[in-house]
Parts: C-alpha cells; sequence; structure tokens
C-alpha cells in the first residue's frame, strides 16, 4: 500500500498558460527516499507542494487529478491538518522562520502551539528534537541572529517535533556555505535510519546518488523516468534535460567502467571499488592555466585594516595584489570575503591602510566614482530590481554612468544574450524565477562594461545549465581583460572556472594559487573548513 | 456592495499585515535618509488595503499606529491609529472599487485617501493639541487663521489639509506604481474571489 | 537595531507584575483627570506616575519619551496663549506677545494630558515585553491571528531595515546617487523603494508557507509553554485602581448634581 499515490496531476499556476505539472501519475512506498531531479522550472517544487497541498490551496489556479497521502486528498484536506502528516522544508533559511519567537526554544515550540500539544509533551519533543539536531545549545538565541545552517537546522527541528510520516526537502542547501550544508545533510543522515518517508529535490546530485532510494527525473512539467539514481544518471540524454550527472558518473562514463547490470557507478565508494576491480589507472587532468601573472596588478591592498565595530577586527594588516585572472575566494560565512570585496568596491573604508585601484588610491572615491570602474552583482537580485521590464532594468546602470541611450542598450542586449536572456528583454522581471532574476542582476551590472566584475555568489539556484551560463560569462570577461572576482561555495565550479584561487579564514588569506594547488593543500581547506571538490576528491582517494 | 468588504484571513493575508506596517517603517526611513520633504509613512497602509481589501488596510493601519505607539512610548502616534485606519479603510474600498486601475484613477484614490486623512485627524487636532498638528508650515497656518480670528476647526482643517493631502498623493500614485509591477503570482494570493478551477 | 521594543528586563517588581495590571494603570491615570475634570488633578497623577517610574528603576530612560514631546507642548502654549479664541485676561507680556490668562490655562490642561498620557505609557512600555503581553492576551481568548502579527512585527522590521541597507548599496554600486539637488533625491526614492516593496511581498509568500505547514490558523485551541505566575499584588493593585475610577466617577456625578 503506497503512502503517497499521484493520479493524472495536472495544475497551472493563476496567470500563466503552460501546465506546471502535465500529467503525472505515481506511486511512493512508505520508508522510500525518493529525489527529485530536473532543470530549474521542471515543476519539482510544484509536484512537492502538491503533496501537502499548497498546490492548489495556497497558490489557487487551475488543477485536475489526484493526489492522496495515506488516503487523504490532499486538494482538499487543509494544509494546516495536512501537516501533521508531511512536513515540508525549503531552501530560504530566513523565511522559514516563523518570526512570531524571540528564541530558537520558542520558534520550535510554534508547530506545537498551533496543535495544542500539552505543554509537557511540547518540552520533551523540543528537547529531543533540539538535541537530536545538535542545537540544544543555541535554544535561547535569537533565531534570526543564528547563521544559516544553524537556521534550516532550527526550521528542520521545527518540522520534525511535529511528528510527519513524510518529509519534504527542497533543496535544504541551496543557499548555504559548505559548512551550513554538511550541517544539514548530516542531518538528513540521522533522518534515513528515522523510518521517514522522504522527498529531497536537490542539484548536489552527489548527494542524491548517495541517499535516494529512487529518483524521479522530471522536465517541463512531465516526469520522463521514475528509476534507482544509478539507471537515472545512466541515461544518454540527462544533459539535454538540464541535468548533470555526479561527478563519479562522468569518470566512469569517461573510462567506460560499467557496472555487471549495465550502469555507471554514480557514488564515491562504488566509483574507487570498480577502478580497483578492474584495474585501471586514473590520469589527472592537465591542471589548467599555471599561476603565471597575467599583465599589471588590478588592485593593491596594503596593511589593510578593517573593523564594524572596536571589539571585532575582521582585517588587521592585510595585503592582496589581484591582477586579471579570474579569481574565485573561497571560505565560510564570518571569514571576511564578502568584506574583502566591499572594500575594493568601496562600498567600506578601510580604518587603515590603502587600496590601490590601478594608479588610483580608491580610499578617497566614493561608490558613485567608482561605479562605471568596478561593477558588483550583489547576492540577492531582489535587493536591486525595480524597473517593469528585464531590457529597462538592465539599462539603468549603463545610463546612470553616462552612457548613451543607444551604447546601454546595445550593451545590454549584449549581457542579456551572455546570459541566456535573448527574447525575454520585456518581460517583467518579476515574472522571472529566481534563477533568471539573477541572471537579469548579473546582465545588469555586465553591461554597465566595467573593468572589473565582481560577483558574490553567482551559482546559488542555479542549475546545470544556469551554472554552464555563468562559467561561459567568466570566461568571456576574461579573455575580453576583465578581472572577474567570485566569492564561491560551490568547489566543483570553482575548480572549473577559475584561474586563481584565494582560501579565507577569519579575516586572513590562507592560501593563494591554482585550484590544482589550493586544493591539494588538506591543512588549509582544514583550517578553512573547506570540502574538496568531488574528483579531487576521487584522485585523492585512488592514489592512497 | 458587501463584496468590497470580503476579507479572508488567510496565513498569506494576516503575514501581510506586518510586512506593510515594515513597508510604512521603512518607507518614512527611507523619506528622511534621501532628505525628501515627506513622511511617506504609510505605503504600507495603502499596499494592506490595495491587495487585502479595506478591512486589511484599516487592521495594517490601525496596528502600524499602536504597535509604534505602545513600542517608542510615543502616544501622540497612539492617537493617530484612527486616521491611519481610515486610510487604510478608504484606499481599500476604492481600490476595490476599481479606482487603481489606471494612474488618473488612482489620483482620484489619493484625494480620498488625503481627505480620510484630514477629516478625521482634524477632530484629534482640536481635541488633543488645540488644532496644531506639529508641523511647521501647516501650523504657521493655523498660527495665521487663529491670529485673524477664524475658528479653531477651519484653521486645524487647513492646517492638516496641507499637510496631509501633498503626501497622501505621492504615496497612492507610489503604491500604484509599485503593484503595477508586482506579478500575477504575487498578487493572486491575495485575490478573494480566486477559487481553484479543475482540469477534469 | 537589534532591538525593536524599549522594553528592558531590569527584573524590579514592576517587571514582574501583570501586563493587565499596568494597562488598568494606564487607563486609570489617564481617565482620573479628565473625569475629575480638576487641573490639579494632573500633576497628582504624573507625580504618581514619576514616582512608580523611579521605584522600578526605568525613570532615566523614560526622559527621551517625555523629551520629544517638549517641542509640541511649546508650540501649543504659544499658539493658544496667544490665539486662544475666549483669550480676554491679558496675563502677562513678552516684547510685543500679549499671552492670556484663559490660554495659557487652556495649554496647561493639554500640555498636563499629554506628559500624564507619555509618563504612564511609559511606565507600561518599559517594563513590559511585548511577547509576554500578547501571550497573555492570547491566554484570555485573543486571537492568535492577531499576537503573530504583533510579535512578528518586532522580528521582521530589524530585517527589513538590515535589507534596506543593502538595497541602498546595490543601487549605488550601479551609479544611483542618494545626495545632491532634490530632483537627485527624488529619481533615488523609486529604487529604493521598490526593491524594499517588492521583496518584502515575495518573503511574505515564502513566509506564509512557512507558517501554514507549521499548523498556523487551525481551529483547535492553541496552548502554551509556561504558566504565568501571578504577582501577588496584581489582584489588590487591580482592584484599588478600579475602586480609584469608580471614586471619580461618582464624585464627577455627585458635584454635578
Amino acid at each position: 500500500m503506497p503512502v503517497i499515490s499521484i493520479e493524472n496531476l495536472k495544475y497551472r499556476y493563476p496567470g500563466t498558460k503552460h501546465l506546471a505539472i502535465d500529467d503525472i501519475s505515481l506511486t511512493i512506498e512508505k520508508g522510500e527516499f525518493i529525489g527529485i531531479v530536473g532543470q530549474n522550472g521542471a515543476g519539482k517544487s510544484t509536484l512537492s507542494q502538491a503533496m501537502i497541498g499548497l498546490v492548489p490551496q495556497f497558490y489557487k489556479g487551475a488543477y485536475g487529478g489526484k493526489v492522496t497521502v495515506d488516503g487523504i486528498r490532499t486538494d482538499t484536506c487543509p494544509v494546516e491538518e495536512m501537516c501533521e502528516k508531511v512536513g515540508l522544508i525549503f531552501q530560504n533559511p530566513f523565511n522559514q522562520l516563523s518570526g512570531a519567537a524571540e528564541t530558537v526554544y520558542g520558534e520550535v515550540a510554534f508547530g506545537l502551539q498551533n496543535l495544542g500539544i500539552p505543554a509537557q509533551e511540547m518540552k520533551e519533543r523540543i528537547e529531543k528534537a533540539l538535541k537530536q539536531l545538535d542545537i540544544w545549545q543555541y535554544r535561547n538565541r535569537n533565531p534570526f541572529n543564528l547563521s544559516g545552517g544553524q537556521m534550516q537546522r532550527v526550521a528542520i527541528a521545527s518540522i520534525l517535533v511535529m511528528q510527519p510520516e513524510i518529509i519534504i526537502l527542497d533543496e535544504p542547501t541551496s543557499q548555504l556555505d559548505p559548512e551550513g550544508t554538511e550541517e544539514v545533510f548530516r542531518v538528513v543522515d540521522t533522518l534515513t535510519s528515522a523510518g521517514f518517508t522522504i522527498i529531497m529535490i536537490e542539484q548536489k546530485l552527489e548527494k542524491m546518488a548517495k541517499y535516494c532510494d529512487r529518483l524521479i527525473l522530471m522536465s517541463k512539467g512531465k516526469v520522463i523516468d521514475f528509476d534507482t539514481p544509478e539507471k537515472i544518471f545512466s541515461r544518454d540524454d540527462l544533459e539535454k534535460l538540464g541535468v548533470q550527472p555526479p561527478a563519479y558518473t562522468r569518470i566512469c562514463r569517461q573510462y567506460g567502467l560499467k557496472k555487471e547490470d549495465g550502469t555507471y557507478p554514480v557514488t564515491l565508494e562504488d566509483t574507487i571499488n570498480i577502478f580497483k576491480e578492474k584495474g585501471v589507472k586514473l590520469r589527472r587532468p592537465e591542471s589548467g592555466k599555471d599561476a603565471a601573472e597575467l599583465g599589471h596588478n588590478v588592485f593593491r591592498a596594503e596593511n589593510l585594516d578593517f573593523s564594524y565595530n572596536e571589539n571585532v577586527h575582521i582585517f588587521e594588516n592585510l595585503n592582496l595584489l589581484l591582477d586579471k585572472r579570474a579569481t574565485a575566494i573561497i571560505g565560510q560565512n564570518g571569514a571576511g570575503k564578502t568584506t574583502l570585496v566591499r572594500l575594493l568596491k568601496g562600498l567600506l573604508k578601510p580604518q587603515g591602510g590603502r587600496i590601490w585601484f590601478g594608479e588610483d588610491d580608491i580610499s578617497g572615491k566614493t561608490v558613485a566614482m567608482l561605479a562605471d570602474k568596478v561593477g558588483y552583482v550583489f547576492q540577492n537580485p531582489d535587493d536591486q530590481i525595480f524597473k517593469y521590464k528585464v531590457l529597462d532594468e538592465v539599462m539603468y546602470g549603463p545610463l546612470n554612468i553616462g552612457m548613451s541611450e543607444e551604447t546601454a542598450r546595445e550593451k545590454s542586449l549584449k549581457a542579456l544574450e551572455l546570459m541566456g536572456l535573448k527574447g525575454k528583454e520585456k518581460m517583467n522581471p518579476y515574472d522571472l524565477e529566481l534563477n533568471e532574476r539573477k541572471m537579469t542582476a548579473i546582465a545588469s551590472v555586465i553591461a554597465m562594461d566595467t573593468d572589473v566584475v565582481i560577483l558574490d555568489e553567482p551559482t546559488i539556484a542555479q542549475d546545470y545549465p544556469g551554472r554552464q551560463l555563468i562559467g561561459n560569462m567568466i570566461r568571456e570577461l576574461s579573455e575580453a581583460g576583465k578581472l572577474v572576482i567570485a566569492i564561491l561555495h560551490d568547489m566543483d565550479f570553482v575548480e572549473e572556472n577559475f584561474d586563481r584561487v584565494i582560501v579565507m579564514a577569519h579575516g586572513k588569506l590562507l592560501c593563494d594559487g591554482t585550484s590544482a594547488q589550493v586544493f591539494s593543500e588538506d591543512d588549509v581547506l582544514k583550517e578553512a573548513r573547506l570540502q574538496k571538490p568531488y574528483l579531487t576528491e576521487l584522485f585523492t582517494k585512488l592514489e592512497q | 456592495m458587501g463584496n468590497v468588504f470580503k476579507t479572508k484571513l488567510t496565513a498569506a493575508t494576516i503575514v501581510l499585515i506586518p510586512a506593510c506596517i515594515g513597508i510604512n517603517y521603512l518607507g518614512k526611513l527611507i523619506a528622511s535618509v534621501l532628505k525628501l520633504p515627506l513622511w511617506l509613512d504609510s505605503i504600507g497602509t495603502c499596499i494592506g488595503g490595495c491587495l487585502g481589501g479595506p478591512i486589511i488596510g484599516a487592521i495594517c493601519g490601525a496596528l502600524n499606529n499602536l504597535i509604534y505607539g505602545l513600542t517608542t512610548g510615543d502616544n501622540i502616534t497612539l492617537i493617530y491609529a484612527l486616521t491611519s485606519l481610515g486610510i487604510g479603510l478608504v484606499v481599500g474600498i476604492l481600490a476595490r472599487l476599481g479606482f487603481m486601475e489606471t494612474l488618473t484613477k488612482s489620483l482620484i484614490c489619493a484625494v480620498g485617501g488625503g481627505l480620510a486623512a484630514v477629516v478625521i485627524s482634524t477632530p484629534l487636532n482640536v481635541i488633543f493639541w488645540g488644532g496644531t498638528t506639529g508641523n511647521v508650515w501647516g501650523d504657521a497656518l493655523f498660527t495665521v487663521t487663529q491670529a485673524n480670528g477664524m475658528s479653531v476647526w477651519i484653521g486645524s482643517f487647513l492646517d492638516e489639509l496641507v499637510v496631509d493631502v501633498p503626501d497622501k498623493l505621492i504615496t497612492v500614485v507610489i503604491v500604484y506604481l509599485l503593484l503595477k509591477g508586482a506579478p500575477k503570482k504575487l498578487t493572486s494570493l491575495y485575490d478573494v474571489n480566486a477559487e481553484v478551477e479543475r482540469l477534469d | 537595531m537589534g532591538n525593536f521594543s524599549l522594553y528592558v528586563d531590569n527584573g524590579t517588581w514592576l517587571n514582574k507584575m501583570h501586563p493587565y495590571t499596568k494597562l488598568l494603570y494606564i487607563l486609570a491615570a489617564i481617565c482620573i483627570p479628565l473625569i475629575g475634570g480638576k487641573l490639579w488633578l494632573f500633576p497628582l497623577m504624573i507625580l504618581c506616575s514619576i514616582c512608580l517610574l523611579a521605584c522600578g528603576r526605568t525613570l532615566k530612560r523614560a526622559l527621551p519619551l517625555v523629551a520629544f514631546s517638549f517641542t509640541l507642548i511649546v508650540v501649543i502654549f504659544l499658539i493658544q496663549g496667544l490665539f486662544y479664541h475666549s483669550n480676554e485676561n491679558v496675563l502677562f507680556k513678552v516684547w510685543i506677545l500679549t499671552f492670556y490668562k484663559e490660554g495659557v490655562l487652556y495649554a496647561a490642561h493639554i500640555g498636563l494630558n499629554i506628559l500624564n498620557m507619555l509618563l504612564s505609557f511609559a511606565l507600561f512600555v518599559l517594563t513590559t515585553s511585548p511577547q509576554e503581553l500578547v501571550e497573555e492576551l492570547e491566554k484570555s481568548g485573543f486571537s492568535p491571528k492577531f499576537g503573530y502579527i504583533i510579535n512578528s512585527v518586532f522580528q521582521i522590521i530589524p530585517q527589513m531595515m538590515k535589507s534596506k541597507d543593502t538595497i541602498m548599496d546595490a543601487q549605488r554600486s550601479r551609479g544611483m546617487e542618494t545626495e545632491g539637488k532634490l530632483l537627485v533625491r527624488v529619481k533615488a526614492l523609486f529604487p529604493m523603494i521598490s526593491p524594499v516593496v517588492m521583496s518584502s511581498l515575495i518573503n511574505t509568500r515564502e513566509r506564509a508557507i512557512a507558517l501554514e505547514v507549521r499548523g498556523f490558523g487551525r481551529k483547535n485551541k492553541k496552548s502554551f509553554l509556561s504558566e504565568r505566575p501571578k504577582h501577588k499584588g496584581d489582584r489588590a493593585i487591580g482592584a484599588f485602581l478600579v475602586l480609584l475610577i469608580i471614586l471619580v466617577i461618582v464624585w464627577r456625578i455627585a458635584s454635578c448634581l
């Protein structure tokens, strides 16, 4: 008897013309760990939200077919009742806090209070969940002042205490730093053995391969396939559907290493085994351009001192040279990455030391004076979008820095094309999804044609095609002689796309070199609490 | 006409209210950061009225002043809860009647909101502070009317009129421009008449 | 701006007192002079509030609250003293300005009323946690939906303030000017206010989902983590305040007869 059964589900959001879910039927058994994969806009979140009844009850729109959980129809059973059976955790840790509690303890209690659970039982459940997720020590803190990973664990605890049978995790780590991601996955580890039925949506497919019993592969509102990770990731048409198989599978495919059932391995262990079993030697790929410095220095920071207040020093006596190599800055949240790039952009002023941009000392310049030289793409596109048309939004910056209407239009159209938004120039940016809004924000800075482009976490919320577009953009700008600096949490993306990598931790530069150099420094990575890219990890493991 | 006041207290509308109160606060803050000669402290209330209807607008307005009054201990704000309530209510009603559909129509809505503010504030000014508003220009005008022997009511009415109407006019136009750009996916959450259409 | 509320828990008996008792005090403080109709009742109640604030060691924190009403009171004295409609008897003259007895008396009424209200409110606001008030209200049958609205305002506004700073930085990075001529500043208004509003509406949608999946809006009765220990004096003080209000009403009626 399946716990979730979906029959001919169809759904259309209000005010749109196409079906977000187009005739899906499937069943999920109790205790299964199910993954949903597919590119952005494939309907993954919509499908998962239909399992708790948010689709259609919350969004309205047009709905057809039937979804039942434990025999209860989700399209008519109110969500506030359904939540006893199904728990939902989504991307943004911030917006998942109820906003009504001053402490973590109160936050986790919120759902139980709504269910009317007696005080004594509430206390027992909360204590158990907080300890299980290792956040008991934060119980009296304000949840809004926690880190993303901690907040996300609070969100999971808030759902766990309500004791649902089914837990939906909708990209729970996409907005977290590497450490927060690890924290959340450690929690997912403990959930797998606790007998829950789990539905997880995630772009980190190496993780999906590790956890999932079966994967639902979606594209354009339809289910293309529903099978084991090995079968799904061995499909030949995957990249066409906007999904990149896990790094391990790609390597095995490259070496033609198949398992007995004709599928490629999908996890690290299986890959190591198959390489050893078949006695194949793995060759390290040529490590790209060497640390050859390109041209003269763009930025030179000398003896930089900076602190937000008297007690907390972020930088003391920091020295840094940046040339024109595309540079990735990696490290945990709080390492000082954002502070550093804000200093370079002139948004913050150093208390001591100097920053030279070419021949100019920027300490005395305002942000506006630097606007046409240094571009900065903020993390959240919603912090800047205000026009009704994508093109107008992108043209705002170029016009501000004194470009003619004609030049601004030309550069904007080019930037939009580069970011994959050709044909969407006339759309309202708020009708686009988050990943496309992010592309709009990137385009709006690229169109300003600045010598330097700083990107703060460009890959958040991006799927495989989106990451390819961003990688492409970085290459193109570098070739045009511009300096690209990016803060990133995605080590695999760093390895593939950057010539220079700087590792930061607690306000210091721990390491600086090519990605091959940096990712071979185990001690540095440990101190910065960073993980190796999947492929580097595989090489290291095989060489042992 | 009963339809005009139709209100659903769903989670979406409940969460809208604190957000609107926050927007009021930030509107005021941004006006002061940019040193604009305006208050812009009721943008959120008007958004609440336009999206959630007159009742939600009224709640946004009233709670806005009650909460600020109670937290900052500023009971002057507290008394004007009635005014904010009126603005939210009137803008909400006019929006439901279609006066936020075009820019020209929104001007009528703006005047409506401004007049609501004046009509409610004037008696409060007279009862509590003998007619003044605390705004330099308005009070200068009030002083002139009093020096010329006009009644307190007319003086206070004029005082309030020059202070409130221009501010509300700009506020409502800003709200019109903002909501014009809001995606359907967001605004439809607050549509009281929305039903789930069946596809089978 | 971490904490939006002025409440500080300094452990005095005023903190421990039930919020309702303090609300009742505000009612009494405002009603007694207004119903009693005698000018001397205002200073009496003001003195009373000051004494209580001093007891709760919060008098210092109350000062800024009172200070900002001073301009208003000064303006009222000027306008009413000079131009009050039933001004007849000259009280004193300063330069060319003539102050009248009636106007000054009227202004004194208004001014003292403002001070009285401010101080009694200060007593409540400075010593009561908004969350505690909401929880007590909910226990007495007040809708949890309204309780949520009030609680969340305190949590959400500090977050929105942070996003305002980011928005300003993001737009300045794209060459927006925030200083200069009026026209320049007006031009910056929309690029600032629009992302504030839009991002809070988008966040609103997600937060509403977060609430629904946590059982918000269920029909059953909400439960609470803790029972509030009632202060011994709450009942006695409450009864005393009610008695005072009744007394003053009786006295007013009696003096009218």
